[in-house]
């Protein structure tokens, strides 16, 4: 019996672990801002060509789509009209749910609203998508599973503000006094029931018309039920067991979600390296030379021909691909290792993206890629971007004061003059917060504070 | 959504840095054990709290590892299991987690496959004209080469209309079934928009006032040729594969570019 003490409570420690925190959160966002950055790129450079590839009336029309679906059952919203008002929309709503996921405000439901920009447009059109289109189908569907919203996002600004009300309301008040308050003190979230009310009235219209199919059906009430009985635990229970409960499979999902992300990871490479094996001209070291010679993926021929010009370095490589490939899901024992390969691999899709033309494929690898980042490089790379930023702002700042100053002394008063820079710093504290979007949002709060004592 | 955070510092075995967002006063507020506490897992639970989420974790660590079992017998290679159980894994991976990932693998494709077709075209003054055959691929690689960001429509569409034509249809031409019937009406409407661009861009007695009324369609496959230091030795023909003339709907002259 005494033998199984320990590994039980490990066993103990690793579940208690997995229910009590949604782990890697520093990873997830970044997968999060990587993906939807990704796909709003793509949204943007095709935008000249939305119709062509994913209109009514493109070479694949909205009826030979049609035909393919009604086969394959794939999820699409372009399905449920045919006109082109129908289509705008949905592309619009594409690019602002990227956006919003970006920036990770209301992480949770722009997650679900960005999967579903992704799989209609995809699915749409599948004879157009390539890998890096495969690699976003899939993130889109695991990130609706995942809290990526923990850090680096509006989202997590908000959380830290509200907590911060908190405890400003405890210090004026008392402890006693502010338990009391506990969560009537918050500030309250009005635009978080408004967007839940809309999305029911949406999924409502939709189920009405009986578009959606049954899976999709039970898969879209249920997270909008879900969200609705954890904002009314929030509000009502927040300490009680109903909610913990909640929060328990919320992790547990969490990570189990972000394991599948890995594994898909690895299962890529896996994939491409051991096919790649068995292949002759892998084998014979040329393998390299020849997609840069398809017209498709020659962008830069001269850049190509560099690369064959030695039979040395296409033969390094060509096998230094495919040894990459196929190591990189057992390296993740080794942290060392591990990383030294994500950075070739990394590099190597950068070249790929320029070489091959390739370029939304390497960045969703990439972004795939940036789930095995270390937590301390993630956190450095945080908090140079908050560095960079409040540098850049300080100057804007200087300007600023130097305007009011030169205003305030045309009037003449001093108390003026003062009041005018305690109004700008203010300013420029709601500004430094606005702005807050994208990687850096999460520190927005380090900064405001840093930024008003120089 | 927020105290975790704090927690998760060193999540990976480093030493934990300082509070990224943490403007949490040092001192412990009351508020500390309230919603955004540092969480407790299942071990804060009381017994029948406790087993929902046992329950909850079995199902979890259950539908997460059937998934990733499926993913990999889906991009594995043809094997015992997947004969007898293919069926299985299709229901679980298809439509919306079908994935490939043989990239360039085994081999990469060492040709260029470019595709070319030329138009009857009815005139205004009531007469057909057959055009010469207009190399549609080439106009593609030359709109990616020296592009930084080269569009789906460029370096997709065409490429893999192509693709799915061949890999629905026998040598032949016969298609099979629904998938090779789409691919014929899509590869179609590609090359009409293409032809469109084409025509418009000849010279005076074009196609003005006049349509497309039938258009062929061919495909010119070279060999990449070896490394300049490879004593390889590959010919340098087209293989030319030539479809049958087709009929253009006019349905299909509709098809817009934007």
């Amino acid at each position: 019996m005494r033998r199984l003490d320990r590994p039980l409570a490990r066993l103990a420690h690793g579940v208690e672990r997995v229910t009590a925190t949604a782990l890697g959160p520093y990873q997830s966002a970044v997968v999060r801002i990587g993906f939807a950055a990704t796909w709003l790129l793509f949204l943007l450079r095709e935008f000249p060509h939305r119709h062509r590839l994913y209109g009514p009336d493109g070479p694949w029309s909205w009826r030979l789509a049609q035909e393919l679906i009604a086969d394959n059952g794939s999820f699409t919203a372009l399905m449920w009209s045919d006109s082109r008002g129908w289509f705008e929309i949905v592309y619009a709503l594409a690019m602002l749910s990227s956006v919003l996921l970006l920036l990770g405000w209301r992480t949770r439901t722009m997650s679900v609203l960005f999967m579903i920009g992704v799989l209609s447009l995809q699915n749409r059109s599948v004879f157009v998508g390539d890998g890096g289109d495969n690699v976003i189908h899939l993130m889109a569907m695991y990130l609706v599973l995942t809290r990526c919203g923990q850090v680096w996002s509006l989202d997590a600004r908000r959380a830290a503000r509200a907590r911060e009300h908190g405890a400003a309301r405890a210090r004026e008040h008392g402890a006693a006094r502010a338990r009391e308050h506990g969560v009537e003190g918050r500030p309250t979230d009005r635009v978080g029931p408004v967007l839940w009310w809309f999305c029911g009235l949406g999924l409502s219209v939709v189920t009405f018309m009986g578009v959606l199919g049954w899976g999709w059906s039970l898969i879209f009430w249920g997270f909008w039920l879900v969200h609705g009985v954890w904002w009314a635990l929030g509000q009502y229970a927040p300490y009680g067991e109903p909610r913990a409960l909640f929060r328990v499979v919320g992790n547990l999902i969490h990570n189990a979600a972000l394991l599948v992300i890995m594994a898909e990871a690895c299962l890529i490479y896996a994939t491409a390296g051991w096919y790649k094996v068995q292949g002759s001209r892998w084998q014979d070291g040329t393998a390299v030379h020849y997609p840069l010679k398809l017209d498709y993926f020659s962008p830069w021929p001269a850049l190509g021909d560099l690369l064959v010009s030695s039979a040395v370095l296409l033969t390094l490589v060509t096998y230094g691909t495919v040894i990459v490939q196929v190591a990189f899901p057992f390296t993740l024992f080794n942290r060392r290792v591990k990383n030294v390969l994500l950075a070739f691999m990394i590099t190597e899709h950068a070249v790929i993206a320029v070489l091959l033309g390739l370029p939304f494929f390497s960045l969703a690898m990439i972004a795939a890629d940036a789930v095995f980042l270390p937590t301390s490089f993630l956190q450095r790379v945080g908090r140079a971007v908050v560095r960079c930023r409040a540098a850049l702002l300080s100057v804007v700042r200087s300007r600023g004061r130097r305007y009011e100053g030169a205003r305030a002394g045309e009037a003449g008063g001093d108390e003026q003059g003062e009041q005018g820079e305690q109004e700008a710093v203010a300013a420029d504290g709601e500004t430094s917060g606005g702005s807050g979007g994208g990687p850096d949002g999460g520190e927005a709060e380090d900064h405001a504070r840093v930024g008003f004592t120089p | 959504m927020d105290a975790e955070a704090l927690d998760e510092g060193g999540s990976e075995g480093t030493p934990a840095p300082p509070a990224p967002d943490g403007p949490l006063p040092p001192a412990p507020s009351p508020d500390a054990e309230g919603p955004s506490a540092p969480d407790a897992g299942m071990g804060g639970l009381s017994l029948p709290y406790q087993i929902a989420a046992v329950v909850a974790l079995a199902a979890v660590l259950v539908v997460a590892c059937v998934h990733v079992t499926m993913v990999f017998l889906h991009v594995a290679p043809a094997n015992a299991v997947t004969k007898q159980h293919g069926e299985a894994v299709g229901d679980w991976i298809y439509p919306e987690f079908e994935q490939n990932w043989k990239l360039f693998a085994p081999n990469p494709l060492q040709q260029n496959v470019a595709v070319q077709a030329r138009a009857e075209i009815r005139t205004s003054d009531g007469g057909t004209r057959e055009t010469g055959w207009y190399n549609l691929s080439a106009r593609d690689g030359a709109a990616i080469d020296g592009n930084l960001v080269p569009s789906h429509t460029q370096q997709n569409e065409l490429r893999r209309a192509w693709d799915f034509y061949t890999s629905s249809h026998d040598r032949g031409d016969k298609p099979n079934g629904l998938r090779g019937d789409l691919s014929e009406r899509y590869l179609r409407r590609v090359v009409v928009l293409r032809l469109a661009d084409e025509l418009a861009g000849e010279p005076a007695g074009g196609p003005a006032g006049g349509t497309i009324e039938r258009l062929r369609i061919r495909s010119a496959t070279t060999n990449v040729q070896p490394p300049p230091w490879s004593d390889e030795k590959v010919s340098k023909k087209p293989v030319y594969r030539e479809l049958p003339w087709w009929n253009v709907p006019t349905d299909d002259l509709e098809v817009q570019a934007r």
